[in-house]
C-alpha cells in the first residue's frame, strides 16, 4: 500500500512536470551557418534584410555561384546571368549604360551598380518601385519589396533575360551540384524559384564597398591632396551643393529629385509613375558617388558620358521646370557656375570614391569554375 | 484512511502549485506614481495645416512661397514642476527628429516615466546643443541625411525648409532655409571656407506659453506643439527672400535673423488625456 503511495506521487509529479508550459525551441531541418555582417565605420547599422531570408554562410555562397551562372536563364540555347551585366569591374553595373536582354531589349534605364545595397531601405530601382513598406510597392507575385523581387525582375524582363522561373528553376534542379548546395542552404534539395532569389538576394548584400581612399582618409590612414581637399569642400558646401543629394557615408540620400536636366517629362518610369505626386515628375534616386569613376554612362538614361560632362551640367546646364527639386537652388542661374579650377578639384575629389578593393575583392567575383 | 486521502490530495495540489514556471514581469513597478508623455507635432502656415508643394502663401515681406519640405530636432525637452523639480527627457533619446513626409516622426511617445503632478511649462532646445550635436552620431535614414558638413560646422541641420518663392519678377526660385551652426569669415567672401575663424552655435531655447498642464498617475497626457511656419519670416524681422536669397548655410546675418525669429514659432496646442 506504501509502494502504491509513492509511486502515485511520482506519477503525479512527472506528469506535472511534463504538462507545464515549456518554451517553444523551432527545430530548424539544417544548420547554416549565420553570417553577420561587419558594418563598417560610420555606415548605417539599419540593415534591409528581410526577417524571412537572414544572411547564412551557405546562402551567400549558393547566391555567388547563381548570380554569374549563365544557365539561369532556363534556355538551352542562350547563357545570361545577373553577372553578364553586372560585371564587377564596374562596381556591378555593365560600364556601356544601359542592360541589353536575351531578346536584344535595353534597359528602360541604365544600370544601377550593386554597391552598398543592404543599407538602403529607401527603395530600389532608379524610381523606387520595390520598396516593401512603400504604400506605393505592389508587384503581383513577387516576394516582399527587396532585392529578392529584383532577382525575380531579372529572369522575367523582356529587356532582360525574357525567361520564366519554372524554367529557370528546372535548370537548375538538374545540375547535380546545385541541390545539395540549396539543401545546406534552406534545408531542402527541391529547388524553388523563391529560394534562388533569396541566395542571390542574400549575396548581393554582401556587396559593401568601403575601402577608398576617401575613406581611408576619414580612417587617418592616408591624406588627401590640396586640390582633392579643395574638392571636398565644394562637394560639401553650397559652392557645388552636392552633399544634400550625394551626401552621408554612402555618398546617397537614396531619395529621388528631379535634378533640372529637362523640361518636358514623359518618362513612364520616373518617380511620378510609383507615387502619382505631381511633384515626383521627372524624379529618380540620387544614385551612390562611390566608384563613380567607373559607372558611366551618367544619368537615368546615360545622357553624360564622363564625369566633366556631369560637372558641367550641374555647373552651367540646369533647366528650369516647375519640378525642379528645391535643393537645386541655383536653378535660375543656370548652375553653380564654377570655374574650371574648381570644376577639376570638384572630380578630383569623387576620383577618391573609387575603392579599387571593392571591385577586385575574390569573395565577390565568379567562381573559378562553375557546378 | 481518510486523513491520509486527505494529506495526499493537499501534497497533490501542491505539487501543482509550484512545478509550473511563472513568469514574473519584471518591468511592472510596485507602485506607479509616474505617467507618460506623448507628443504631437503640427505644422500650421497663418492658422491652416500646412499645404505643401505649391507657391500659395505670402510672407511678411510680401514674398510668394511654398513649402516643400520640413524637417527638424528638438532636444533636451524639459517639463518644469509647480514644486520646483524640472524633468528633463533624456532616458530614451533627448534629440527628436520630426519631417512632415514621415508620419512616424510627427509623434513622439516619450520613454521617461514623468512623475505625476502639477507642471507650470515645457520648454525645449530647437536644434541640438553644441555638446551633443557631433558628426556621425546619427547613421541611419531619416537623420542622417541632416548632416551638417564638417567644414561648415559639423554636426547636423537643426532645421530644413525647402520651398519654392516668386521673385520680383515672378519667377519661381527654389530655397533652401536651412539652419545649423554658422561661420564666421575673414572677410566677406563667404564662398572661401579657408577663410572661416570662427562657428557660431545657432541654436536656441523654446519657451512655450500655456503649456501648463497636469499628469494624473498612469495617464498619457497628448500635448501638441505647433510649428506656426510663417513665423520663421517674421517677428522681430521680415525675412525677404529677395535679399538673402536662396541659401543660408553660409551666411551667419541671415541664420541670425532666423534664430532671433524663432523664438515664438512654436505654440501649444491641445493637450489631452490619451483615451485608449
Amino acid at each position: 500500500m506504501k509502494k502504491v503511495g509513492i509511486y502515485s506521487y511520482l506519477c503525479v509529479f512527472l506528469i506535472c512536470l511534463c504538462s507545464c508550459k515549456k518554451e517553444k525551441t523551432i527545430d530548424f531541418p539544417t544548420d547554416p551557418t549565420p553570417y553577420t555582417i561587419v558594418i563598417p565605420k560610420f555606415f548605417p547599422t539599419n540593415l534591409n534584410i528581410p526577417s524571412d531570408n537572414p544572411m547564412t554562410v551557405e546562402g551567400i555562397e549558393l547566391g555567388r555561384y547563381l548570380f554569374y551562372d549563365g544557365r539561369l536563364c532556363g534556355k538551352k540555347d542562350t547563357l545570361m546571368s545577373c553577372g553578364t551585366c553586372h560585371n564587377p569591374s564596374f562596381s556591378f553595373e555593365n560600364g556601356t549604360g544601359f542592360g541589353i536582354g536575351t531578346t536584344g531589349i535595353p534597359s528602360p534605364h541604365v544600370m544601377l551598380p550593386l554597391i552598398n545595397l543592404v543599407f538602403n531601405t529607401q527603395g530600389y530601382l532608379w524610381n523606387g518601385k520595390v520598396e516593401k513598406n512603400s504604400p506605393f510597392y505592389s508587384i503581383p507575385g513577387a516576394y516582399g519589396g527587396n532585392l529578392e523581387d529584383l532577382c525575380w525582375m531579372g529572369v522575367y524582363a523582356p529587356h532582360e533575360m525574357n525567361s520564366d522561373t519554372n524554367k529557370a528553376k528546372a535548370t537548375i534542379q538538374n545540375i547535380p551540384m546545385y541541390p545539395p548546395m540549396f539543401k545546406k542552404a534552406f534545408g531542402s534539395e527541391e529547388v524553388t524559384f523563391k529560394n534562388i532569389s533569396k541566395a542571390i538576394a542574400q549575396f548581393i548584400r554582401t556587396l559593401i564597398s568601403s575601402n577608398s581612399k576617401f575613406d581611408k582618409y576619414l580612417r587617418g590612414e592616408v591624406n588627401l591632396t590640396i586640390d582633392e581637399m579643395n574638392g571636398y569642400a565644394y562637394f560639401n558646401t553650397e559652392e557645388a551643393d552636392c552633399f544634400h543629394c550625394h551626401g552621408t557615408i554612402l555618398f546617397t540620400t537614396n531619395g529621388y529629385y528631379n535634378n533640372a536636366k529637362d523640361t518636358i517629362f514623359n518618362d513612364t518610369r520616373d518617380r511620378y509613375a510609383v507615387t502619382l505626386n505631381p511633384m515626383d515628375r521627372g524624379a529618380y534616386k540620387a544614385p551612390t558617388l562611390r566608384n563613380i569613376a567607373l559607372t558611366g554612362p551618367y544619368m537615368h538614361d546615360g545622357r553624360f558620358k564622363t564625369l566633366d560632362e556631369v560637372i558641367d551640367f550641374y555647373s552651367e546646364g540646369l533647366m528650369w521646370s516647375a519640378y525642379a527639386d528645391p535643393f537645386m537652388t541655383y536653378l535660375n542661374d543656370g548652375g553653380v557656375q564654377l570655374n574650371p579650377k574648381q570644376k577639376a578639384d570638384l572630380k578630383a575629389f569623387l576620383l577618391t570614391l573609387t575603392d579599387s578593393s571593392f571591385i577586385s575583392n575574390p569573395a565577390f567575383s565568379k567562381p573559378i569554375t562553375l557546378p | 484512511m481518510k486523513m491520509k486521502k486527505q494529506i495526499h490530495i493537499i501534497l497533490i495540489f501542491f505539487i501543482f502549485l509550484f512545478a509550473c514556471k511563472k513568469e514574473i514581469n519584471e518591468d511592472t513597478p510596485l507602485t506607479k506614481e509616474t505617467g507618460k508623455i506623448k507628443f504631437k507635432f503640427t505644422h500650421l502656415i497663418d492658422g491652416i495645416p500646412l499645404q505643401k508643394d505649391s507657391i500659395m502663401y505670402v510672407n511678411a515681406a510680401g514674398n510668394s512661397y511654398g513649402v516643400f519640405d520640413v524637417m527638424y530636432f528638438v532636444s533636451d525637452v524639459t517639463l518644469y514642476k509647480s514644486d520646483g523639480s524640472i524633468k528633463l527627457i533624456n532616458e530614451w533619446k533627448d534629440i527628436n527628429y520630426v519631417d512632415v513626409d514621415i508620419p512616424s516622426t510627427l509623434t513622439w511617445d516619450v520613454y521617461d516615466e514623468i512623475p505625476a503632478g502639477e507642471y507650470d511649462s515645457i520648454t525645449f532646445v530647437f536644434g541640438i546643443p553644441t555638446e551633443k550635436n557631433k558628426s556621425f552620431m546619427f547613421v541611419n535614414y531619416p537623420e542622417v541625411n541632416m548632416m551638417w558638413p564638417d567644414v561648415l560646422g559639423g554636426g547636423y541641420h537643426y532645421m530644413m525648409i525647402n520651398g519654392k518663392w516668386k521673385d520680383s519678377s515672378g519667377i519661381a526660385n527654389n530655397f533652401d532655409f536651412h539652419l545649423g551652426i554658422g561661420q564666421l569669415y575673414h572677410s566677406n567672401a563667404t564662398d572661401c571656407i579657408d577663410s572661416i575663424y570662427a562657428f557660431v552655435q545657432n541654436y536656441f531655447t523654446v519657451s512655450l506659453p500655456g503649456s501648463s498642464f497636469t499628469l494624473l498617475k498612469s495617464e498619457t497626457k497628448e500635448i501638441e506643439i505647433v510649428m506656426n511656419i510663417e513665423s520663421w519670416f517674421k517677428t522681430p524681422h521680415n525675412f525677404d527672400f529677395n535679399y538673402w536669397g536662396a541659401n543660408i548655410m553660409q551666411l551667419q546675418p541671415a541664420m541670425q535673423v532666423v534664430k532671433e525669429n524663432g523664438y515664438d514659432v512654436f505654440t501649444i496646442g491641445k493637450i489631452n488625456k490619451e483615451y485608449k
